[in-house]
C-alpha cells in the first residue's frame, strides 16, 4: 500500500477511536491486519427504525489510492435495506461513489452509513425488490427489516410469524436463509414463496 | 558627507571580510553584465558586500558621466545608493541596467529624514521589497493566519520563494521574479506600484510603470491612449542565467506553507505546499499532489477543458477549482508526465468524435471521418477491425449477436487515418491492465469501460461523463434493468 493511503487510515482511525460517537457505543471500527489496507467497522442500527439494537459490521477495504478514492465498504451483517443489498451487502451510497471527496474520513463514512439507515433512499436503490417493498408496502418492509435485524444483527425483536413460516419452508428442505429471503421478497406470502422456491 | 560615510562603510566592508572570510571572497564575486541605456553591455565581477555607489563609480566613467548621473534598474526598480549587492539577490550572469538620469523631478525637501529620500531615490529591488506572503491568496487579502504572523514578526525569519518549474534544470526551483517592459521587453523599468498579488504578476496589464529604454516610444506607443505596463517573469534560481530568454514558468499553487497548514490527504505539515485554487484554498502536500495526479490520471478523471486543456480539479471536489496552469503537472515524473500527455491526446481523440482500439495492449486513438462508418480498422496500430458500437471484432448485423468471428482483415476500410495525428495517442503498459477481455463502449461517450463484478450497472468513469448505462441493453439503465437482468 501507498505510504500515504496507510499514513491517512491510521490517522483516521485514531481519530474514530477517540471519537464521542465511539464513546457512546454508536460507531466502532477495528484492524484486521497490521498494514491498514483492511478494517472491520461497526455501526449501532439508529433508534426509531427498524434497525435498533442491532449491530451491523462492514468490511472496509482501502484502496492503494485512498483518499483519492473511496474506501470499498460492504456490509458483512446481512441486512435488509433498500440501498444495501440483500444478497451481497453492497451500498449504494453516493459518497461511495462519485461523491466521494478526499477531505472525508472513515468517520464521515461510518456516520453517513449509519445515517443511511434512518433514512433510505428507495430512488436511488441498490436492492430493487427491497425497494419496491418500502415504496409499495412500508408496513411489510419494517416488519421484515426488524426481523432480519433480529436474525442477523443481535436486534431484540422476535417474530414468531415470521420465525414459523421459516420453519415451514426449512420443514420441507430449504436452507434458512433461502426461505427468509424468499419470504421477504413476498411479502410473507408462504404460498407464493413456496411456489418460486419449487419452481 | 554622505560619500565620505560610504567609503568608511566599504572599508569597514572589506576589513570584515578579510577577517571573516579571508582569501575565500575572490571567488565570491558575482561576474554581473551592465546594460546602459546606449544598447552596450558590459561585464563586470562585483564585490557581494559593494553597495549601489560603488557600482556606479565603476560604470559611470565607461559612460563618459557622473557617478551622480547614473541610476542603476534592476527587477522593477531603481536601486538605492546604499543597498548592498548582495542584498538584491542577483544570480550569476545577471543584468543590471545603468541609465542617464534626465533630471531629477525635485530636489528632497529640507524635511524629509535620510530614508524617506531614499526611498525617493531608489529602492530595493522588487524581490526584496515583496514577501510571498503578500500572495498569499489570489485577490491579494492575507489570510488570517500571516496576519498572525506578521503582528509577532520575529518569527517570520523563514526565506520564503517563488516557485517555478525550470526547462533547464527540468525541475521544480525557487524563482525570482523579474520584471521588463511590456512593448519593448527592456528590463531597463521601473515600477510605479509593487504587485500586490498573484493577479497582478500574472494577467497582463496590471501595473504600470516607467520605461527607461525608451520612455518616448513606449509611453506614446498608442498615442498615450494607455499608460507604460509592467511585465513580469520568473527566472530560476538554482542555474546561472542563460540570457534573457532564460525563463521559467511560475508555479504559482505551490507555496511556502508559512502558516503550517496540515495536508488534506496525508495530514503532514510540510513545506512547500500545493494550494488548490478553490475558495477553500485547499492543501495538499507536493507528494500527495502527485499521488492525487497519478490516481486520477490511470482512471481518466482528467477533464479536457476547452480553454485550460487536460486539467484537475480540487480533491475535496470543490466547484470551481480547476488547475488553470496546467506546468504545475510538470511535478509529476517524466513517465507519468509522458502518461499525462498520451491521455490528454487521447481525450481529445474522444472529443473530437474518435474512437480507441478496444484491442488489449493497443488502444490506439482513431479519428474517424465518416460518422457512419460502423467498421473501424486499427490501421496505425494492431490491425484489429472492430464494431464502432460495440467495440467487438466487426460484425455484420445487429450489435447483441455476439458473432466476433468475421474479422474480416481490413486493408483499408471504409475511413481515413491521419497517421501523424494519432502517432501519439496510444495507450500505456498501465492501460493493457484497464482493457481486459471484457470491455464495452459506454453509450453515451463511447469510451471503453470494464465490467467489475457481476453487476450490469455500469457508471462511466470517464470525468465529465458519468453515464450510468447497462451492460446488456447498452442504453440507459432503467428499473427494467434492475427487474430482468441486474446480475449475471
Ligand atoms: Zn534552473
Ligand atoms: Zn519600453
Ligand atoms: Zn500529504
Ligand atoms: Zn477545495
Ligand atoms: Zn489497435
Ligand atoms: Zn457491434
Ligand atoms: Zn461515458
Ligand atoms: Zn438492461
Amino acid at each position: 500500500m501507498a505510504n500515504i493511503a496507510a499514513q491517512r487510515i491510521k490517522r483516521e482511525f485514531k481519530e474514530v477511536i477517540k471519537s464521542e460517537e465511539v464513546a457512546k457505543c454508536a460507531i466502532k471500527v477495528e484492524l484486521v491486519n497490521d498494514s491498514y489496507t483492511e478494517l472491520k467497522g461497526e455501526i449501532a442500527g439508529p433508534p426509531d427504525t427498524p434497525y435498533e439494537g442491532g449491530t451491523f459490521v462492514l468490511e472496509i477495504k482501502v484502496p492503494e489510492t485512498y483518499p483519492f478514492n473511496p474506501p470499498k465498504v460492504r456490509f458483512m451483517t446481512k441486512i435488509w435495506h433498500p440501498n444495501i443489498s440483500s444478497v451481497t451487502g453492497a451500498i449504494c451510497l453516493d459518497i461511495l461513489k462519485d461523491q466521494w471527496a478526499a477531505a472525508m474520513t472513515l468517520r464521515t463514512v461510518l456516520l453517513s452509513l449509519q445515517a443511511l439507515l434512518s433514512a433510505a433512499e428507495p430512488d436511488d436503490p441498490q436492492d430493487a425488490v427491497v425497494a419496491k417493498q418500502y415504496r409499495e408496502n412500508l408496513e411489510m418492509f419494517q416488519i421484515t427489516a426488524r426481523h432480519w435485524t433480529n436474525v442477523y444483527a443481535g436486534g431484540p425483536h422476535v417474530n414468531s410469524d415470521c420465525d414459523d413460516k421459516i420453519r415451514r419452508l426449512v420443514d420441507m428442505g430449504i436452507e434458512e436463509h433461502q426461505a427468509r429471503a424468499a419470504l421477504s421478497s413476498y411479502n410473507w406470502d408462504l404460498e407464493r414463496a413456496t411456489e418460486q422456491l419449487f419452481s | 558627507m554622505s560619500s565620505i560615510i560610504n567609503a568608511i562603510k566599504s572599508i569597514l566592508h572589506s576589513m570584515l571580510q578579510l577577517f571573516w572570510f579571508g582569501k575565500k571572497t575572490i571567488t565570491n564575486s558575482l561576474s554581473i553584465y551592465i546594460k546602459t541605456s546606449g544598447g552596450s553591455t558590459i561585464s563586470v565581477d562585483l564585490d557581494p558586500t559593494w553597495d549601489i555607489k560603488n557600482v556606479k563609480e565603476i560604470v559611470a566613467p565607461k559612460l563618459g558621466l557622473e557617478p551622480e548621473e547614473v541610476k542603476i534598474i534592476f527587477a522593477g526598480k531603481e536601486l538605492g545608493d546604499n543597498i548592498t549587492i548582495s542584498e538584491c539577490d542577483l544570480g550569476q550572469k545577471s543584468i543590471l541596467h545603468a541609465v542617464k538620469i534626465k533630471s531629477r523631478p525635485k530636489l528632497p525637501q529640507p524635511r524629509h529624514s535620510l530614508i524617506d529620500e531614499d526611498e525617493e531615490q531608489g529602492s530595493k529591488p522588487l524581490c526584496e521589497t515583496l514577501r510571498d506572503t503578500m500572495f498569499s491568496n489570489e485577490d491579494g487579502s492575507r489570510n488570517s493566519a500571516n496576519a498572525e504572523d506578521d503582528s509577532s514578526s520575529t518569527k517570520v525569519d523563514k526565506k520564503v520563494h517563488f516557485y517555478v518549474f525550470c526547462p533547464t534544470c527540468k525541475a521544480l526551483k525557487h524563482g525570482k521574479l523579474r520584471v521588463r517592459c511590456h512593448f519593448c521587453k527592456s528590463g531597463a523599468f521601473t515600477v510605479h506600484s509593487d504587485p500586490q498579488n498573484w493577479n497582478d504578476v500574472l494577467i497582463p496589464k496590471q501595473i504600470t510603470g516607467l520605461c527607461e529604454n525608451s520612455p518616448e516610444l513606449c509611453a506614446n506607443l498608442l498615442d498615450n491612449l494607455e499608460p507604460t505596463f509592467a511585465e513580469f517573469y520568473f527566472k530560476c534560481s538554482e542555474h546561472t542565467s542563460l540570457g534573457e530568454q532564460d525563463q521559467a514558468v511560475p508555479l504559482y499553487l505551490i507555496r511556502p506553507n508559512l502558516s503550517n497548514v496540515p495536508c488534506l490527504a496525508c495530514a503532514d505539515v510540510s513545506d512547500p505546499v500545493f494550494v488548490f485554487p478553490c475558495p477553500e484554498g485547499h492543501v495538499t502536500c507536493l507528494d500527495c499532489f502527485r499521488q492525487y495526479c497519478i490516481t486520477k490520471l490511470n482512471e481518466r478523471q482528467f477533464w479536457q477543458h476547452p480553454e485550460l486543456g487536460y486539467t484537475l480539479a480540487c480533491p475535496a471536489g470543490c466547484v470551481d477549482s480547476f488547475i488553470k496552469e496546467i506546468h504545475h503537472f510538470r511535478l509529476l515524473t517524466d513517465n507519468q508526465y509522458a502518461q499525462y500527455q498520451r491521455f490528454g491526446t487521447e481525450e481529445f481523440v474522444l472529443r473530437s468524435g474518435g474512437v480507441l482500439c478496444p484491442q488489449p495492449g493497443c488502444g490506439m486513438g482513431i479519428l474517424v471521418d465518416d460518422p457512419d462508418c460502423m467498421k473501424i480498422t486499427c490501421i496505425n496500430g494492431c490491425g484489429y477491425v472492430f464494431c464502432r458500437n460495440c467495440l467487438q471484432g466487426y460484425h455484420i448485423g445487429e450489435c447483441d449477436s455476439v458473432e466476433d468471428g468475421l474479422k474480416n482483415s481490413g486493408s483499408g476500410g471504409c475511413y481515413s487515418v491521419d497517421p501523424a495525428r494519432v502517432a501519439d495517442a496510444r495507450w500505456d503498459e498501465a492501460s493493457k491492465v484497464a482493457i481486459k477481455v471484457l470491455t464495452k463502449p459506454c453509450p453515451k461517450c463511447r469510451t471503453p469501460t470494464e465490467r467489475d463484478g457481476g453487476c450490469m450497472h455500469m457508471i462511466c468513469t470517464r470525468a465529465g461523463c458519468g453515464f450510468h448505462w447497462c451492460w446488456v441493453c447498452q442504453t440507459d439503465w432503467t428499473r427494467d434493468c434492475m427487474g430482468s437482468h441486474w446480475f449475471g
